[in-house]
């Protein structure tokens, strides 16, 4: 029992619901109270104490009927006839390990033809599963796999007998026979094949998905395709998300503030209620305040799209973010985010404001406008853009002005350093009114560079 | 209620079947899942965490639980800045006083006769230190809990509305029904109370307590259940009416709405109808009681242009 529900936590694992060691435990004892005989609230009772939250079930409901299907027979009520089978096939498991090579194979051979020929279901599957056990068929990890791991099971059932004669009947021109026992053969391995693909689906459901989200961190945004978009949302959601959560803590300032009255009598009634040490209000302090402005002119028209979602994410999480576009002319897209789902804000936003020729000094001095009285000691000033203001200028008295205000000016820019210098780029000089300034080209710099923002504002 | 290796299928049959019934007799009607869940609480004794849309009986359901098991219901409110002065202890700081004011006239008394600073001082030591003691403890909710020598049971409600802070600090209640007083020590519960912790999903909880927990999701109900929840909170409305009724509210849930009809909504308008002694629905009568059931003009506006359609729909179920 221990082990079905293993693979089955496995099974779980591999469909991206988290199961800690301790649910485990909780499981294994909702197992050993409820036992298999009623699926449906085995069913309810180990998704209660294996996911936990609505995405969760969802894949763990998913999981939890494939993987009953694929390991139905440990889920057969003991009824006589396959009581027996079952303790067969549990001998024969053993046997097949054991027991010397020759006589081993000639013996599972034997089996083999002989439940080929019954026809019997109950007793092929047992087998197959035994089969399945003895190869470790839960390791498997990719589709290219299928081959290795369908020959081993048959190797293991003791096929190669089977193809012997087979053979040998061929040679003596037996094609009657010959075509009966290809027949047979056929059937096993189909069967073989379907078990298999069925473990690989259990084991691997979401190892594609893995895999792709682990390329789309490290490739460049400019590079990645609309197709990805969906994928890149989730990922960046994911990344915003749990930079919030690691750092938005609020700080709490003691010695500052309002005297707290209860506290301080309470600590000084050792001093005989003399007001001796003083407890003050601890006050707390709110998370950063960040105005956010994106470039979605033509020249960073390959990558407006990801930042945008990047700053709607920021958006989402953070509680006080004003978002600003511009590409000539500066513009807020706060309340459009606010009302519109990703997609749509980003597209509108490009729609609306994008594609145009970038201008720098005028976004800078519309900024000032529009901002400046709300950019103070606490306000964090996110620029994403790429520094190229072809050749006009660039808006750095009015980005000075900014800086001068703010808690901290960074920029992220998409490019790679080397071609800060070349051509239209303002950056040399526009670095000098930022406290940070940085490449942001994939997710994986995004990340590296918010993180360290956000614990640098703790 | 000590858990064992293995259990007969038919005595947990016999439990559930037995957590039906007694929820029943409070007016609570529970679905397989819940009872699953309450059977789990109090064989595994781990907290219940619950999950669903506002109005579903989530707090209902503690309030239940409580009086099928005898227990006095405990409820913890949470909200932003709920501290453990509020939620765990605090002490009477003023009896404190008092009692150092007594102290400090016994003193002389005390201190009679008494050469040099050791001897006062060791007259002292045998002079009880009552200063820290459960005496001057006044119980908050989670203390209350604990020290309740039957067992309660501990509602810990809209804990997403609560700081991260205060969640981590709950992380020890949660698991060995004990919390630590600083100047006392450990204090552990003699009969684990059965907790319930309910969310709305405002923000997203921790994994640390989601791993402590276990997690229901309480949906809203299917037309069965719903018929049958009405017909014990409401049992003068006509069975006709009833299912009239439950069949359009089932319709509403399958709109896009800001706010979709919850039970309570639900039980709230069968109560209006049948003070209005209507005997069947029909569209003035709805147009004129939505209110009741939604909660934003936009969803007014948007479900009263598939009026007809859904009174039909519904007379004809």
């Amino acid at each position: 029992m221990s082990e079905v529900l293993g693979h089955f936590l496995q099974a779980l694992r591999a469909s991206d619901v988290r199961v800690s060691t301790a649910e485990g435990m909780d499981a294994a004892r909702v197992f050993g109270t409820l036992g298999f005989d009623d699926r449906l609230l085995l069913k309810t009772a180990l998704s209660q104490v294996l996911a936990k939250s609505i995405a969760d079930k969802a894949s763990f409901d998913d999981c939890f009927e494939r993987f009953f299907r694929a390991e139905d027979l440990q889920d057969l009520p003991p009824a006589d006839e396959t009581a027996d089978a079952a303790a067969s096939a549990e001998d024969q498991a053993p046997d097949a390990a054991g027991a010397s090579p020759a006589t081993g194979e000639a013996v599972q051979a034997l089996d083999l033809q002989a439940l080929l020929e019954s026809g019997a279901r109950v007793e092929l599957q047992l087998a197959l599963a035994a089969a399945a056990r003895a190869v470790g068929i839960n390791e498997i990890q990719l589709f290219t796999q299928r081959g290795m791991y369908s020959r081993r099971m048959l190797e293991s059932m003791g096929v190669e007998k089977l193809e012997r004669r087979l053979y040998a009947l061929r040679q003596d021109g037996d094609e009657v026979e010959a075509e009966r026992l290809r027949a047979r053969l056929a059937v096993l391995r189909e069967e073989v094949l379907a078990l298999v693909d069925r473990q690989l689906l259990l084991m691997t459901a979401n190892a594609g998905t893995r895999l792709r989200e682990e390329m789309l961190q490290k490739m460049p945004l400019a590079r990645a395709e609309l197709g990805d978009f969906h994928l890149m949302q989730a990922l960046v959601r994911k990344l915003a998300k749990r930079l919030v959560s690691l750092h938005s803590r609020r700080r709490k300032v003691a010695q500052r503030g309002v005297l707290d009255v209860r506290h301080t009598i309470r600590r000084n009634i050792e001093f005989d209620g003399l007001l001796f040490d003083v407890v003050w209000r601890r006050r707390k302090i709110d998370r950063p305040k960040v105005v956010a402005v994106c470039d979605v002119s033509g020249s960073v028209a390959t990558v407006a799209r990801f930042l945008l979602l990047f700053l709607y994410s920021v958006a989402e999480v953070l509680p006080k973010v004003r978002s600003f576009v511009f590409s000539s002319q500066l513009a807020e897209v706060t309340e459009l985010f606010a009302t519109h789902d990703v997609e749509e804000a980003t597209a509108l936003a490009l729609q609306r404001h994008g594609w145009g020729s970038t201008d720098y000094g005028r976004a800078f001095t519309q900024l000032v406008e529009q901002a400046l009285p709300d950019i103070d000691h606490r306000t964090t000033v996110l620029i994403l853009g790429d520094g190229r203001s072809n050749y006009g200028y660039a808006g750095l008295r009015e980005l000075r002005l900014v800086h001068e205000r703010a808690r901290r000016v960074i920029w992220l820019n998409p490019e790679s350093r080397a071609f800060w210098t070349v051509g239209d780029s303002e950056m040399p000089r526009l670095a000098t009114a930022c406290d940070r300034v940085e490449t942001c080209r994939s997710l994986r710099h995004l990340e590296r560079v918010v993180g360290e923002l956000m614990r640098s504002a703790v | 209620m000590t858990p064992t290796p293995t259990q007969p299928a038919t005595d947990v049959r016999a439990t559930l079947a037995a957590i039906h019934a007694g929820f029943e007799a409070t007016g609570y009607l529970c679905s397989d899942p819940i009872a699953t869940a309450i059977f789990l609480a109090t064989r595994l004794e781990k907290p219940v965490l619950i999950e669903g849309p506002p109005g579903v009986g989530k707090t209902e359901l503690a309030r239940a639980t409580a009086s099928w098991l005898g227990k006095p219901l405990i409820r913890l409110q949470c909200y932003e800045g709920l501290d453990e002065s509020k939620a765990l202890y605090e002490w009477k700081y003023g009896k404190q006083l008092l009692y150092t004011q007594v102290l400090k006239d016994k003193l002389g008394d005390l201190m009679e006769g008494a050469r040099g600073l050791a001897e006062s001082i060791a007259r002292l030591h045998e002079f009880d230190d009552t200063f820290f003691n459960t005496e001057f403890l006044e119980p908050r909710p989670l203390l209350k809990a604990l020290w309740e020598p039957q067992g309660a049971v501990l509602l810990i409600d809209e804990i997403d509305k609560s700081d991260q802070e205060f969640e981590a600090f709950l992380l020890e209640m949660l698991q060995d029904y004990q919390i630590s007083i600083p100047e006392l020590g450990t204090v552990k519960a003699t009969v684990p109370p059965v907790v319930f912790l309910t969310s709305n999903n405002t923000r997203e909880l921790g994994d640390a307590l989601k791993r402590r927990c276990i997690h229901l999701h309480i949906p809203y109900p299917d037309a069965l259940l719903e018929r049958r929840i009405i017909a014990s909170r409401v049992p003068e409305l006509a069975e006709a009416m009833r299912h009239q009724l439950v069949a359009f509210v089932q319709g509403l849930r399958a709109l896009d709405l800001k706010k979709t009809p919850a039970i309570s909504e639900t039980i709230d308008w069968a109560r209006a109808l049948l003070l209005l002694h209507a005997p069947a629905l029909d569209v003035e009568l709805v147009r004129t009681t939505l209110n009741l059931l939604l909660k934003f003009e936009e969803d007014i506006a948007q479900v009263d242009g598939e009026l007809y359609r859904l009174v039909s729909a519904a007379r004809k179920s």
